[in-house]
């Protein structure tokens, strides 16, 4: 009778240190490299794939493919058209630098463009000496205007009776280059993820 | 030391006295709870809002069970505060909140089946779920966030996917959720959304404008001369465009009912009160411009088709908790005297209280106003009256619209 209530008395132990173990912060670094995915959502490995792929297509093909002139983009950004809350800025935040690091091509600073203007305004009110005020009309114009929509789609497995619920979803990012003198759409380019997950319908 | 007082604690809880105590204790603390949502409901319609929200800054007092109500009444409060940005932060916590419940706790749903549904976390009613998305899409579209309220649009169209017949009543977040496509240009889902409400609204005049301007884009000539006769007779031609949302009344409080079945059953459910919130009359000054026809949602409406479609869940529960609670006063029968019998079966009784928690401070009634204008500089005021009640005019600020573009505007009466 003594081992049995001895017995019970080691299996709460052991199930308290087990909640304990449970209940205590955990944290580790993970690397830019690693895929860390917990669902079917859009995931920043997902970023960086997308990235990769799209730069890598850009460099190598026409029309930047044999350019030695280095010429000027601009970015107009990328469309959300998913039913996720994406920033879609960090996407082309990451070509920018990736683009900008080959070498091969500049960037007319979009945003900054309010800012340029300010500090041009303040140059020219006087404040500043003439010899160091910038010149006017100087910018360079962009040649090329890059876009893209970010486009998802959701399949999830029909109601039935189950423990578990599967959902498919499927990331498509199409990009363009699009000769802004002509008009003309000079590269185009798209990107792909499809993952499937599965959630419990039920929990503790 | 430690013996003698695990005997007295056994010694305690096995006194019927004491166990009745702690149920009574529960009932108490479980239904206390939502104390702060009501005297938050109370601020904010004696118009103190900041206390409204002080409180509701505080959260439940005990445990999670209420958050979701917390986040969205907070939501309610910012948007009317005009402070948008606000507003979306706490609803897209309780939109992130509500994916999280679809999976169901055990353990939870155990506890419930002895107490009674106040001990669960709130889910949100399916119209409540929904609305968290038509807060979030107004916000961002006035917020200037088109790509985010598109993002809400198809969250929304999803919610609407999944119990399409309880919410189809709910013609302003169906016309918020075209709106949203037709603002970025998505022609094809614009249109689909048009023409699925003309057929459920069962007046193709309310849509026959946007169905018309869309599937003439799309080179849909067929449907071009369908939905061309029930264009309105007064159609301001502009390029541009002034959106209003406009809230007035309260949604009916959700209440208790009750059946009871000798010797000590009790079946409790939650219901509607069958209330409406008459539609808002809207004038434009100066008159050379009228409105497209008004998309408006009685929201007590869709409130008490989304209760009525879980109903059998309810009743499925209800069943299973009285089943329940019959074994417990049965077995607490046998084993001890009829008067412990009598004080269990009291205590499950009181403790058997319908889930009236909801989202009180919506409207009873919202209604999406479009107001066709031509590019240039406009100076509008809006006269808005509802059934015996005073007009209040609003002055809205001078705005410069370009061609295409659309201003919004949120009011509450």
């Amino acid at each position: 009778m003594q081992i049995f209530s001895w017995m019970i008395k080691v299996f709460f132990v052991g199930l308290l240190m087990l909640l304990a173990a449970g209940c205590t912060v955990t944290t580790r670094e993970v690397g830019s490299d690693e895929k860390v995915i917990y669902d079917e959502g859009y995931h920043f490995s997902d970023k960086k794939a997308i990235v990769d792929a799209m730069v890598t297509s850009l460099l190598s093909k026409h029309p930047l493919l044999r350019t030695t002139d280095r010429p000027v983009l601009i970015i107009y950004g990328i469309a959300n058209r998913t039913s996720e809350h994406i920033s879609t800025s960090a996407m082309t935040d990451d070509m920018r630098q990736a683009l900008l690091t080959s070498g091969r091509v500049r960037f007319v600073n979009k945003i900054q463009r309010e800012n340029i203007e300010r500090e041009n305004s303040y140059q020219y009110a006087g404040n500043v000496a003439a010899e160091t005020r910038i010149q006017k009309a100087r910018q360079i114009g962009a040649k090329y205007m890059l876009t893209g929509t970010l486009r998802s789609m959701e399949k999830k497995q029909p109601r039935q009776f189950r423990l578990k619920k599967k959902t498919l979803m499927y990331y498509s990012l199409n990009m363009e280059l699009t000769d802004i003198q002509t008009g003309l759409i000079e590269w185009a380019d798209s990107a792909e993820v499809v993952r499937e997950a599965s959630k419990p319908f039920m929990g503790w | 030391m430690m013996i003698f007082l695990q005997q007295a604690g056994f010694r305690l809880l096995r006194r019927p006295g004491f166990r009745f105590f702690t149920l009574i204790f529960l009932l108490f603390f479980l239904s206390g709870c939502a104390g702060r949502l009501n005297k938050a409901s109370q601020y904010y319609y004696a118009g103190q809002s900041q206390q409204a929200l002080d409180l509701l800054e505080k959260g439940d007092r005990f445990g999670k069970r209420n958050q979701l109500l917390f986040l969205m009444e907070k939501g309610l409060v910012f948007h009317y505060l005009g402070e948008y940005q606000e507003s979306v932060n706490s609803l897209l916590e309780a939109a992130r909140l509500i994916e999280q419940f679809e999976v169901t706790s055990l353990s939870r749903q155990a506890g419930s089946l002895v107490t009674n549904e106040w001990l669960t976390r709130y889910k949100g009613e399916y119209s409540e779920r929904l609305w968290a998305h038509s807060y979030l899409m107004m916000s961002y579209l006035l917020l200037g966030q088109y790509d985010d309220a598109l993002v809400e649009a198809k969250q929304a169209l999803a919610s609407l996917d999944k119990q399409p017949e309880a919410l189809t009543t709910d013609y302003f977040t169906r016309g918020l959720i075209a709106l949203c496509f037709a603002n970025l240009a998505e022609d094809n889902d614009a249109y689909l959304v048009y023409r699925k409400l003309a057929d459920d609204s069962l007046n193709p005049a309310l849509v026959a404008a946007d169905i018309v301007r869309h599937a003439s884009r799309l080179g849909m000539a067929d449907e071009v001369e369908k939905y061309q006769p029930f264009l309105p007779r007064r159609l301001s031609e502009g390029g541009a465009e002034l959106v209003l949302f406009v809230a007035n009344g309260r949604i009916p409080e959700k209440r208790p009912g009750n059946v009871f079945f000798p010797p000590s059953i009790r079946f409790a459910f939650p219901y509607y009160s069958n209330t409406e919130t008459p539609p808002v009359r809207v004038e434009i000054l100066p008159y050379q411009w009228s409105s497209l026809p008004v998309l408006s949602s009685d929201l007590g409406d869709v409130a008490r088709s989304a209760l009525e479609a879980r109903k059998m869940r309810i009743v499925t529960k209800e069943a299973l908790r009285v089943a329940t609670k019959e074994a417990i006063s049965q077995s607490v029968g046998n084993k001890n005297d009829a008067a412990a019998e009598a004080i269990i079966r009291a205590a499950l009784f009181l403790l058997e209280e319908p889930d009236t928690r909801s989202w009180q401070i919506l409207p009873g009634r919202l209604t999406l106003l479009r107001i066709p204008l031509p590019p240039g500089q406009h100076q509008l005021q809006v006269r808005l009256s509802e059934l015996g009640q005073i007009d209040q005019i609003i002055e809205l600020p001078e705005v410069q619209l370009r061609q295409g573009q659309r201003v919004f505007y949120s009011v509450r009466l």
